[in-house]
């Protein structure tokens, strides 16, 4: 994903203490993320969820899969 | 009397409601097993509130949400005030969700009302209290609207109460999300714009690739000024100074007539203890002052932000830069500060690593022993302590990381807030809290060690006596052999290290009493250039002060105290040891 691009979560993997707290913010399937920044030396990333800004690690941001379009 | 449990997302100006609902009527404590902070208050005689942690969820499992659903689980509290933010109702109703299958009556506030509405937000609260079954007030705390209407409800008991047909059961969170824009897209009349907001364009600046760290190292340097030398430290120098030169003759003029130990006891013993203590109260508030400035103005997230990358090399995450910089100025704040990290374990570590950040007042120890020792290479010798410490937290880091504190390892994700202005009376009750818990609590330990230590080196067996021949110089005697492979060993050093347990500045005065004289000539007779480098990296490492060590154990219980105490004396020997004799090798 590049800087100020928008997409659809698709799924999300990784450990269950990751996911829970990912999907506990709203991150599920179809929601809309937007990537909006990230640190100067290119870790952590700043991703927008529903209006809010979230500051989250590459290697665990690697867990959510993106997709262009959102399905029903 | 009734119990409300006041529970929300952070940053939705829970600990703001809190206080406006509470006044000053509130008890501050631990959670019993875990670092997370316990606030009780009462809004009035029948009604007690107790603040819950500030999470997003009560089942994605760090210790503040396994704090928060305990204590509904066991029914302790006969309603919750679920505190939300207005302008992000989609994620704040997500915890509101859960909280129905408890099955208590919950009071939705609706916080940030003017936030929301500059946001062109509109929300039809009778519509959202139908279909949620919970009582809807909106509020406004920072510009205290709806809060007198609120406090008449919370009294008066009139609200709605738990319908018998609990249909909140959602087999996941995405039946619960999708549940909440349902319910939002009837509640909520969203107008979109697409301006930049003004946290946008701060963050612009904030966190720009090429401002982002000047700017924080910028705070950082503003901040430990402020501590350190424009208001905190001279505050305290002050009061010291007025203990010393007001209270101290005066003291010694009434007590003229007294047998010579009740005036020793009362001047070098209790005056001595409890101005340690008042001392260090100066530099926690104005530290605590300016922190809670980050915190509540919304820098600190982005703090730990751009220095995430860093500190994760030693375990930790990006919030942990701020206690450890403090660190070099007093260990005591420090660790005290470590409670503004998300995750248990991130307290933990960064408190055992704190005491490392070479303090304060280390330093007259360093100066005397290389301007007598090293003369012409004095800031290379001190540099050298500063950074063999900075050196061994990165190790031990590493170490306590992958050892001790490996199962946790908890994801790092944290929301960045909105910027907003700080409340001047958020901040000076935050900053009060902890002075008042460090008086509290660390007072009375520092104060009873300091006596102690005064009896010890006042008395023998045989009565009162002078430090050379005192129980401690006894003491000093029985433990010198252990430094012996350290190149130190006579009973004068042990002593002068062992008061040093008061503050490490101690060391000197003890060294003055014992040896006599002009300090400089008799060490000379003492140590060699070697033995004094080994001292120093022992008096860099050993044991913090009382005042560090009652700290711990007010923050994180007796049994890290004891952890922090071995651990940094057995590393304080190694690491001399290693010195001394690698020293050895190259000297000869």
């Amino acid at each position: 994903m590049e800087l100020g691009e928008k997409a659809f979560i698709h799924s999300i993997a990784g450990n269950e203490k990751l996911m829970k707290r990912l999907m506990a913010l709203g991150c599920i399937e179809g929601t809309e993320v937007c990537l909006k920044n990230c640190a100067p030396f290119g870790d952590p990333l700043i991703i927008n969820l529903r209006g809010c800004d979230f500051c989250i690690r590459k290697k665990d941001a690697k867990n959510i899969s993106i997709k262009d379009t959102q399905e029903e | 009397m009734k119990t409300a449990a006041l529970i929300g997302n952070p940053n939705v100006g829970k600990t703001s409601l809190f206080n406006i609902l509470t006044g000053s009527n509130q008890y501050v404590g631990n959670w019993s097993g875990v670092t997370v902070e316990k606030k009780e208050g009462f809004l009035d005689s029948k009604l007690k509130i107790v603040d819950l942690p500030g999470i997003y969820a009560m089942d994605t499992f760090s210790s503040e949400e396994m704090v928060a659903k305990e204590f509904l689980v066991n029914e302790e509290a006969d309603f919750i005030i679920n505190i939300v933010d207005a302008s992000n109702l989609e994620r704040n109703l997500y915890l509101t969700t859960q909280l129905k299958e408890f099955s208590i009556p919950i009071v939705l506030v609706l916080n940030m009302i003017d936030v929301a509405e500059s946001k062109g937000i509109e929300i039809n609260y009778e519509l959202l209290s139908e279909k949620l079954g919970v009582t809807v007030v909106p509020i406004s705390a920072s510009k205290s609207k709806g809060i007198e209407k609120l406090k008449v409800l919370l009294i008066g008991g009139n609200f709605l109460s738990v319908s018998s047909d609990n249909d909140f059961q959602f087999h996941s969170e995405k039946d619960a999300y999708e549940f909440i824009s349902k319910l939002l897209s009837i509640c909520i009349n969203k107008e979109y714009s697409n301006k930049k907001t003004s946290t946008e364009l701060i963050d612009i600046f904030v966190l720009n690739k090429f401002l982002a760290y000047p700017l924080f190292f910028l705070m950082l340097f503003l901040i430990f000024k402020f501590t350190f030398s424009w208001v905190g430290q001279p505050l305290a120098a002050y009061l010291s100074y007025l203990i010393n030169n007001e209270l101290v003759p005066l003291l010694s003029n009434l007590l003229g007539n007294s047998s010579p130990w009740f005036s020793s006891l009362i001047l070098h013993g209790i005056v001595g203890g409890v101005g340690s203590v008042i001392v260090f109260l100066p530099v926690i508030l104005s530290l605590f002052l300016g922190i809670s400035f980050l915190e509540d103005s919304g820098y600190m997230a982005r703090a730990a932000f751009i220095m995430d990358k860093a500190m994760r090399k030693m375990g930790l995450s990006g919030k942990a830069f701020i206690p450890i910089i403090v660190g070099f100025g007093c260990s005591v704040p420090a660790i005290m500060s470590a409670r503004t990290l998300e995750s248990e374990k991130d307290r933990k570590l960064t408190a055992l690593l704190v005491p490392l950040m070479s303090c304060n007042a280390r330093l007259p120890v360093y100066a005397l022993f290389a301007s007598a020792f090293f003369p012409g290479h004095e800031t290379t010798v001190v540099f050298s302590l500063y950074l063999l410490g900075i050196l061994l937290a990165f190790s031990l880091g590493i170490l306590f990381k992958n050892t001790i504190f490996k199962k946790d390892e908890e994801p790092f994700i944290i929301e960045l807030p909105e910027y907003k202005a700080p409340e001047i009376k958020n901040l000076l009750t935050h900053t009060w809290d902890k002075g008042k818990g460090f008086l509290k609590k660390a007072g009375t330990m520092i104060f009873s060690v300091s006596v102690v230590i005064w009896l010890l080196s006042n008395f023998n067996l045989s009565g009162m006596t002078d430090i050379n021949s005192s129980i401690l110089a006894s003491i000093g005697r029985f433990v010198s052999p252990i430094f012996i492979p350290l190149g130190f060993s006579n009973w004068q050093n042990s002593v002068s290290l062992i008061t040093g347990l008061m503050a490490k500045e101690v060391i000197l005065g003890s060294m003055g009493v014992i040896y006599g004289g002009n300090l400089r000539v008799s060490l000379i007779g003492n140590f060699t250039q070697l033995s004094a480098y080994s001292f120093l990296v022992f008096v860099l490492l050993y044991t913090p002060c009382v005042s560090v060590i009652a700290t711990m154990k007010k923050e994180f219980g007796t049994k890290m105290a004891a952890f922090s105490v071995f651990y940094q004396l057995s590393l304080a020997w190694v690491v001399s040891f290693i010195v001394y004799r690698v020293g050895t090798i190259f000297i000869k």
